[in-house]
Parts: C-alpha cells; structure tokens; sequence
C-alpha cells in the first residue's frame, strides 16, 4: 500500500470501519512508514477529546432553571411571536414592494424601448436582495 | 414510570412529570447540544429551551413516536438556530476591532475547555483544532456526526431523527469523516499542534 492509498483510509482505520484486509494493509504500512504513523498518532489523540468531552455529570440545578424560565412571561414564546409577525406581514409587504417596482422598471423599460428580457433581471436581482438587506436586519434589530 | 406514562401525565399537566422528564433526559439533551456548539454553558441553555419547547407542545407528541426521537431532533434544531444567530451577529460585530474578536474567541476555548477538570494545555489545543475542523463541516454531517460521536445513535437511529434514509446517514457520516481528516492533516502539515 502506498502512502496516498494509506492515508486516505487512516480516519476509517482509526475508527475500525475497514474491511478486515485493508485493515490489515494500512497497519502494515503503518508499521513501516513513521510520517503516516506520525500523523495516524496526532489524528488519534484529536479524535480521543471526543470520549472526555462528553457530558458525564448533570448540573444539579438544571430543572430549576427550566421551571424558572417557563414560569417566566416567556421570552421564547415573545421572540417567537415577534418574529413570526414580522416574516408574516414584512416578508408580503416585501414582496409586494419588489412586484411594484418590477412592474414600475418593466413599465419604465418598455417605455424607453429597452429590450423586453431585462425587466426580468432587474426583478430577479431585485428579489434577494430587498429579502436579505431590508427584511433580516429589521428583525434582527427589533428582537434585540 | 416509563416514557409512555410521563407523556401521558405530562398531557394531563402534571407537574412531577416534567420534572422526570426532565431528570431522566437532561443528559442527552445537554450533550447533544454540546456536540453541537462545543460551549457548556450555551448548550445548558439551548436544552433548558428544549424542554420548555417539550412541555408547551406536549399536546403534539404522537404516540406512536419515540421520545428521545424527538428530544435528540428539537435539541438538534435549536442547536442549529443557535449556531445561525450566533453567526449573523459576528456579522453585525465584524467592525469591531481584530484584537478584541481574537481575544473574545481565545477565552471562549479556554472556558470550554476549563470546564473539564485535569485539562492540560496540549488537550485545550486539541480540543480547540477539533471543534474547528467539526465547526466547519456542512450541517447536515455535523448533526450526524454529533448524534454518533455523542450519543452513541446508531444509523437506523440518526435517520430517524433526521428523516433521512440509512444509506443517507452512511453517505453524511463517510464525508464527515473524510472532511475531518483532510482538516485535520491541513493543521497537521502547517504543525499547529
Ligand atoms: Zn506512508
């Protein structure tokens, strides 16, 4: 097995998800080739934080703090509100916005004698841009 | 009391049944939100949102589901939420001084990493290159990365909380794993450990 063959199988060797020949394979070249061996070492030891990282104890004071936050008026239910009637009503009026101008440009173009096809890339460009820059900072703005 | 019986008193108001609910699966809820976001404290409070999110849409829950199905998949999406707001506000902060940001994400390794006792400095180092190279995965194979990394959830379980077929979970957790090791040797190569 050559080094590029060995090292592209080393997190699933690590992990034991080889069939049991390759298995055999990258061992033997790990045994005979110190840089695969070098990083096969390092990848194992970053891998090995995820079995101490674990939640193993539980905070004693955990449920109270769920009931204190559910016996809250709720911020959760409040923002949930706030924000579900700004997608309802701006995301429309949004719309509508970006439909009156599209009309408008279209009108606007026909006019000047423009080509027909470019009302339809004003109105596609149009589109995410009034969604991204008008709607979401709003909202962001008005929860915080 | 089983889990049928806690939804069925919880259905009915009961106080003390929250309260196991809660007792019994805190830890799985609190640890797949740390798989997630890699922060102690933000993934304690993403779980205490969890179960008040269970205990007002109760009424919801269908029988003949699993529970911590839907514990692991509203636990999952919050998680994701949180992730998400968390970036549009380094949006809104990307003005602020470099130093200041560097100095911000610095303390938040390390007060990830202190929460564990006996942490020395080359596991802080490792633990920080690890939730990078995780952070940096696409969601999709960072949820089903984090339910078996984590949780321990089999295939046939990751599917159903992401209601997705096995061999999608397969395909998710190949490339997760393919990904973490390309980031990983990267780091490796420029000797950042
Ligand atoms: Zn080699």
């Amino acid at each position: 097995m050559k080094c590029k063959a060995a090292h592209s199988k080393l997190i699933f060797f690590l992990e034991r998800e080889l069939p049991e020949p390759e298995m055999k394979a990258v061992q033997e070249h790990l045994a005979v080739c110190p840089d695969c061996a070098l990083f096969a070492e390092e990848m194992k030891r970053t891998l090995s934080i995820l079995e101490t990282e674990k939640v193993s104890e539980v905070n004693p004071y955990f449920y109270t703090r769920v009931k204190a936050k559910l016996d809250r008026p709720s911020e959760i239910q409040l923002s949930g509100i706030r924000s579900s009637v700004l997608v309802r009503v701006l995301q429309p009026v949004a719309f509508s916005i970006v439909l009156i101008l599209g009309v408008y440009g279209g009108v606007k173009m026909g006019a000047t004698g423009a080509k027909t096809g470019s009302a339809f890339t004003a109105e596609q460009e149009m589109v995410p841009y009034l969604n991204e820059m008008d709607v979401e900072p709003l909202e962001t703005f008005l929860m915080e | 009391m089983s889990d049928q019986e806690i939804i069925e008193q919880l259905k009915q108001g009961s106080e003390a049944a929250f309260r196991k609910l809660v007792e019994s699966h805190q830890k799985l809820v609190v640890n797949t939100c740390f798989g997630m976001v890699h922060n102690r404290e933000d993934a304690e409070d993403i779980a205490q949102d969890v179960f008040i999110e269970v205990y007002r849409s109760i009424q919801q829950f269908r029988a003949d589901s699993k529970l911590s199905t839907w514990l692991y998949r509203i636990a999952v999406n919050r998680s994701l939420n949180h992730i998400r707001d968390n970036k549009k506000h380094k949006w809104f902060q990307s003005f602020e001084k470099d130093e200041e940001a560097k100095s911000r994400q610095l303390f938040q390794v390390e007060s990830s990493a202190a929460d564990n006792p006996g942490y020395e400095m080359e596991n802080k180092q490792r633990a920080a290159i690890l939730y990078g190279a995780i952070n940096s995965l696409p969601e999709n194979q960072k949820v089903a990365f984090t339910l078996n990394k984590y949780e321990d959830l089999s295939y046939q379980e990751i599917s159903e909380v992401m209601e997705m077929s096995v061999s999608s979970v397969e395909s998710l957790l190949f490339r997760a794993k393919k990904n973490l090791q390309k980031k990983l040797y990267q780091c490796y190569k420029k000797k950042c450990m």
